[in-house]
């Protein structure tokens, strides 16, 4: 059974989607406060993330959770260049595997901490 | 038959507390000891995963009340076997002083010697040794402790392997064991944040009664609360006696974590924010904690849980599904399962509450909360029809939006709590536990211990 990938959504990311035609996939979860893309990860990609990255697993959502932020982030980027959710944007995304693990090593000692009231 | 419900006895029948506050017996007790400084117990790659003070703490301090010590060889075979006590008061896992081959030989004590334990380079505690044994293989020691799939078919679903931090603690001991009972003479301080919320089973019983609660229901933590955990909390505690459980304990466990997990100052600030910002108003609300590296085991960790409320005089306990747990190594119910009919291969035909010796604390088994977009409120699975339309809370899908820096929503994250997360992160520079935050946790750890001449 193929596993899900939620990419969460604030206003920068949905500014760079805009008239993508993706905003049509945007979900809105929680009573509308927190918008995401879901994808589908068949299940050769799934393994791969969980063997490249030994934080990655499953939860109780059937997601990937817990894969480095720069794994999020480069994801991201993929859809929005390719403006697609298919799967050619996981191939694209696991292609920068060692870009990934580079940042993904910074990010494990230090992650600048949100300004908030 | 009253209807009413009084707090439980302590496990063993009497709170253990080892604890000698009189500085001129505790110089008496430690004059011409051999002195051991405590060390980690360290992973394969050198990083910290346990430190044996936090048993010592929780023994002496009663949580894990009757046991007394660092345990012989018969009893961690009882242990393994039957999950008994050789006094046959049920208990979970092997807790041991564990040295290497080379300390043991620098400290050259035998049974019946007294050794002076330092932490930080002050004088903590005294072990009294009853008995020096030796771990044979610490691998087969871990898979014994955990289970495997053969041996325990019921709950243990795959082999028990390096990624599982509780596996990783036992195979990682040193081969000497010292078994003897411990005793603290010289009481370590805690720093703040622990501090205010450093609470064990004597002064729990005291403040619960000082309270006027009756009937109490403990939640068990390792995790900043989101809103899932708050409704659970409010849930459960409508079981009781004739009327819903008077208060609300939270009891985090303190101590080595896994990597992704929260740090203890931000669990700890995060459930006190549910009260503070009257989510579950004070008065029925309290925040404590205990010190123990968790070992992930699900429904062992259940058990000792079930062993520290109970001593702390907790009259329910709820369980989750997943328990404590890490990966699928177990069953999600296999917790649950203990507790409600019993795990025959871990030594218990009934529920832990059943057998003879056993628990007196009432299991609150609860399945989970979620969002429902239909009811729009945060609904029971049990109660909520709208399955497919539910939105699940999820832990690791929490700390993928803490760490990519957007602000949860209200309905997911109260704003104290994430408050309290992003005040520890400034602190650390990075919001969840890392490599650098366990060495320094393991190098400041949760005390400091007050001058002490022997």
């Amino acid at each position: 059974m193929s596993k899900l990938f939620v990419v969460l959504l604030d206003d920068k990311r949905m500014n760079a989607i805009k008239g993508s035609g993706l905003e049509d996939k945007v979900e809105y979860m929680f009573g509308g406060n927190l918008k995401a893309f879901t994808m589908e990860m068949p299940d050769d990609k799934a393994n791969l993330i969980l063997s490249e990255f030994d934080t990655a697993r499953i939860d109780t959502r059937s997601c990937i959770t817990d894969t480095p932020l720069a794994f999020n982030r480069t994801l991201f980027e993929e859809i929005a260049k390719a403006k697609s959710l298919g799967p050619e944007v996981i191939d694209n995304t696991l292609a920068r595997v060692a870009e990934i693990k580079d940042l993904a090593a910074k990010e494990s000692d230090y992650l600048p901490a949100p300004e908030i009231d | 038959m009253s209807l009413r419900m009084t707090a439980p006895p302590p496990h063993g029948g009497r709170l253990e507390e080892r604890v000698v506050r009189d500085p001129g017996l505790a110089k008496k007790l430690a004059k011409g000891c051999p002195v051991y400084d405590i060390k980690p117990t360290l992973n394969e790659k050198g990083v910290p995963v346990r430190n044996v003070y936090r048993e010592i703490m929780s023994i002496c301090y009663g949580f894990f009340s009757p046991v007394e010590g660092s345990m012989k060889e018969a009893e961690v075979e009882r242990i393994l076997k039957e999950r008994r006590l050789l006094n046959d008061w049920i208990f979970p896992y092997p807790l041991v002083f564990d040295i290497s081959e080379e300390d043991y030989k620098q400290l050259g004590v035998t049974a019946g010697d007294r050794v002076l334990l330092r932490l930080k380079g002050k004088p903590f505690a005294i072990l009294d040794v009853e008995e020096v044994w030796r771990i044979k293989d610490t691998e087969a020691l871990a898979h014994r402790v955990f289970g495997t799939p053969e041996a325990n078919p019921e709950v243990v679903q795959e082999p028990f392997n390096a990624k599982h931090p509780g596996w990783v603690i036992y195979k990682s001991l040193n081969p000497v064991v010292l078994a003897g009972k411990y005793t603290i003479i010289n009481e370590p301080k805690f720093r703040a944040p622990f501090d205010r919320f450093w609470l064990p089973p004597l002064k729990s019983r005291e403040e619960y009664k000082k309270r006027g609660w009756n009937t109490v229901i403990n939640h068990q933590t390792r995790n900043v609360p989101h809103v899932g955990h708050e409704h659970l909390m409010k849930n459960a505690a409508y079981t009781g006696d004739i009327e819903p459980c008077h208060g609300i304990q939270v009891n985090a466990i303190i101590g080595v974590k896994r990597k992704g997990d929260y740090p203890d100052e931000s669990i700890l600030e995060g459930h006190e924010a549910t009260n503070l910002g009257n989510y579950i108003k004070p008065e029925r609300h309290l925040v404590s904690f205990t010190l123990w590296d968790m070992r992930y085991g699900n429904p062992l960790e259940s058990m000792l849980h079930g062993i520290i409320r109970q001593n702390m005089g907790c009259t329910h306990h709820m369980f989750g599904r997943d328990h404590a747990a890490v990966g699928e190594y177990y069953d999600m119910f296999a917790t649950q399962t203990l507790w409600d009919k019993g795990i025959p291969s871990f030594g218990f035909e009934k529920s832990v509450c059943d057998v003879e010796y056993g628990l007196k604390i009432r299991p609150q088994n609860m399945r989970e909360f979620w969002y429902c977009p239909v009811c729009q409120e945060i609904a029971y699975s049990e109660s909520c029809g709208h399955t497919k339309q539910k939105e699940k809370f999820s832990g690791s899908f929490i700390r993928g939006m803490v760490g990519e820096g957007i602000f949860p929503p209200r309905v997911i994250f109260r704003p104290e709590v994430y408050k309290a997360v992003v005040k520890w992160w400034k602190v650390f520079d990075f919001p969840f536990c890392n490599q650098n935050y366990v060495v320094q946790q393991d190098k400041n750890l949760e005390v400091d211990l007050p001058d002490l001449d022997v």
